[in-house]
């Protein structure tokens, strides 16, 4: 204890050192605050792959569910001249979601995966070959795919709920604006996705036939691919 | 690799520059600015062009240990500390090229500088180490963790920060990644242009960079166009089918 008390003075008031004018200085930057009050420490880098990560696997993701929707209607629409409204409701906010993470990425400068041509191929199969099948197997897709999103998002607002409280330059802590907006956007999305989720339940998804089959591949497939877009 | 940018009027600046680990008022940078823009044209990058900086500037030799404390030493490369000169010039290079460009609320039509401007600006930034050029390169080139760690990533960040500040589309598909290495291998080939050329002013050097920054563009000119078309065939041809399977 008392040694300590001794060190923290001498370092504070010590004249001369060789190391000192090295260091990276904390000197009080001039201008602490802005027009809405003051501001934030600088993110860790954890922070920001956190951040990088997250805009990356949702931008990839509903780009995903855009083709799923394309190929389905693609297939469908002809044949089952009843269900075109439904899915088109359904892709236009696929379009809206992705265009949103489009211009997120572009924001804040993270990349775009790198094997976005595969996503692209492997969503317009997802899309069209359960379709062929039969529209409830379509709408059984839908489904899976919706669930993985679902449970996807809401571990990503978990993170960003517990992870973002950074400190501020007068001592408080808060979300920065920016964190509390990312929050909001994937808050709307997932209620969006959980809503075509119980759409494609009212179309009868349950009654695809190899149902379980179907479901449960599709859901790994969608694991899968959430962890390769988050790293490649 | 760039990772994601905050909306930076709401923190507290930073006090370094990344990927500097000391402020830009430090002995380091107060030694490594004198350098280069002393000593390095006359001397090139080595050891006696920072000697010589440090003795200009009444400095304990000892100063040349701390300079290249951030990179391991390595037996290719001469020393830590002309390791820490180039990175230090390649970052603030490329810090200062973007300077004067408002930094928040970019507004892609108007206002912002062309990629070729900033392209030129860059290798104009060069030209009073014109002669020293090769051994830049040599250093930069050899196979190692400083290309790895250093060398690539500041490149790739110099082609992003071109296109980011430039009026220039910017895309969010493989595009992205397709620009920024036709940026990147137009500012390497001409920097290799610019260590042979001897015309006045670097002249060639700068219409080489024009002509091959046209070529670079016009080449993703073709890709999009070859794409738009097979896109068409391929719906097309799906159509006929279509069509010939309802006749039926």
């Amino acid at each position: 204890m008392y040694g300590r008390t001794i060190l923290s003075k001498t370092v504070g008031t010590k004249s001369f050192s060789i190391l000192s004018p090295l260091r990276a200085k904390s000197t009080p930057v001039a201008e602490k605050k802005t027009a809405n009050g003051y501001k934030f420490e600088q993110l860790s880098p954890a922070q920001k792959a956190y951040l990088d990560r997250v805009i990356r696997v949702d931008q990839a993701g509903e780009l995903g569910a855009d083709y799923i929707y394309r190929g389905q209607i693609y297939v469908l629409s002809h044949k089952y001249p009843h269900l075109r409204p439904i899915l088109d409701h359904m892709w236009k906010q696929e379009v809206h979601h992705r265009s949103t993470f489009n211009n997120l990425q572009l924001k804040h400068r993270t990349r775009p995966s790198l094997i976005t041509p595969l996503w692209k191929l492997g969503a317009t199969v997802m899309g069209v070959a359960p379709a062929l099948i039969s529209p409830e197997a379509a709408m059984a897709c839908t489904e899976a795919v919706e669930t993985v999103i679902g449970n996807h998002y809401n571990e990503q607002l978990r993170c960003l709920a517990n992870q973002f409280n950074i400190s501020k330059t007068d001592g408080s802590k808060d979300e920065p604006q920016e964190i509390k907006k990312l929050t909001d956007i994937i808050k709307e999305f997932r209620d969006q996705e959980l809503e075509h989720l119980d759409t494609a339940i009212k179309n009868d998804s349950h009654m695809a036939v190899p149902y379980k089959l179907l479901t449960e591949g599709i859901k790994s497939v969608c694991k899968a691919a959430i962890w390769t877009a988050e790293r490649i | 690799m760039r990772s994601y940018h905050p909306i930076s009027k709401d923190y507290v600046k930073p006090i370094t520059i990344e990927p500097l680990t000391y402020t830009t008022d430090s002995l380091q940078s107060k030694v490594l600015d004198h350098c280069l823009a002393n000593n390095v044209p006359k001397l090139g990058f080595n050891e006696k062009a920072i000697v010589q900086s440090i003795n200009q500037l009444g400095l304990s030799p000892s100063i040349i240990s701390v300079l290249g404390a951030s990179n391991s030493p390595s037996f290719v490369h001469s020393s830590p500390a002309v390791l820490e000169l180039i990175k230090y010039h390649l970052v603030t290079k490329r810090h200062e090229l973007t300077k004067d460009i408002p930094q928040e609320n970019i507004d892609r039509n108007n206002g912002l500088p062309t990629l070729e401007e900033l392209l030129i600006k860059r290798l104009q930034m060069d030209i009073p180490m014109g002669n020293q050029l090769t051994d830049l390169f040599a250093q930069l080139s050899i196979p190692s963790q400083y290309l790895m760690d250093t060398a690539l990533p500041e490149l790739f960040n110099l082609a992003d920060d071109m296109i980011y500040f430039s009026n220039e589309k910017d895309h969010f598909d493989m595009a992205w990644y397709t620009k920024r290495l036709g940026v990147s291998f137009t500012y390497v080939t001409s920097k290799l242009f610019m260590a042979q050329d001897r015309s006045v002013d670097f002249s060639e050097t700068m219409q080489f960079a024009h002509d091959k920054l046209y070529n670079v563009m016009k080449l993703g000119d073709y890709y999009n166009n070859a794409e738009e078309f097979a896109w068409y065939t391929l719906m097309v041809s799906a159509n006929l089918i279509k069509s010939q399977l309802v006749r039926k």
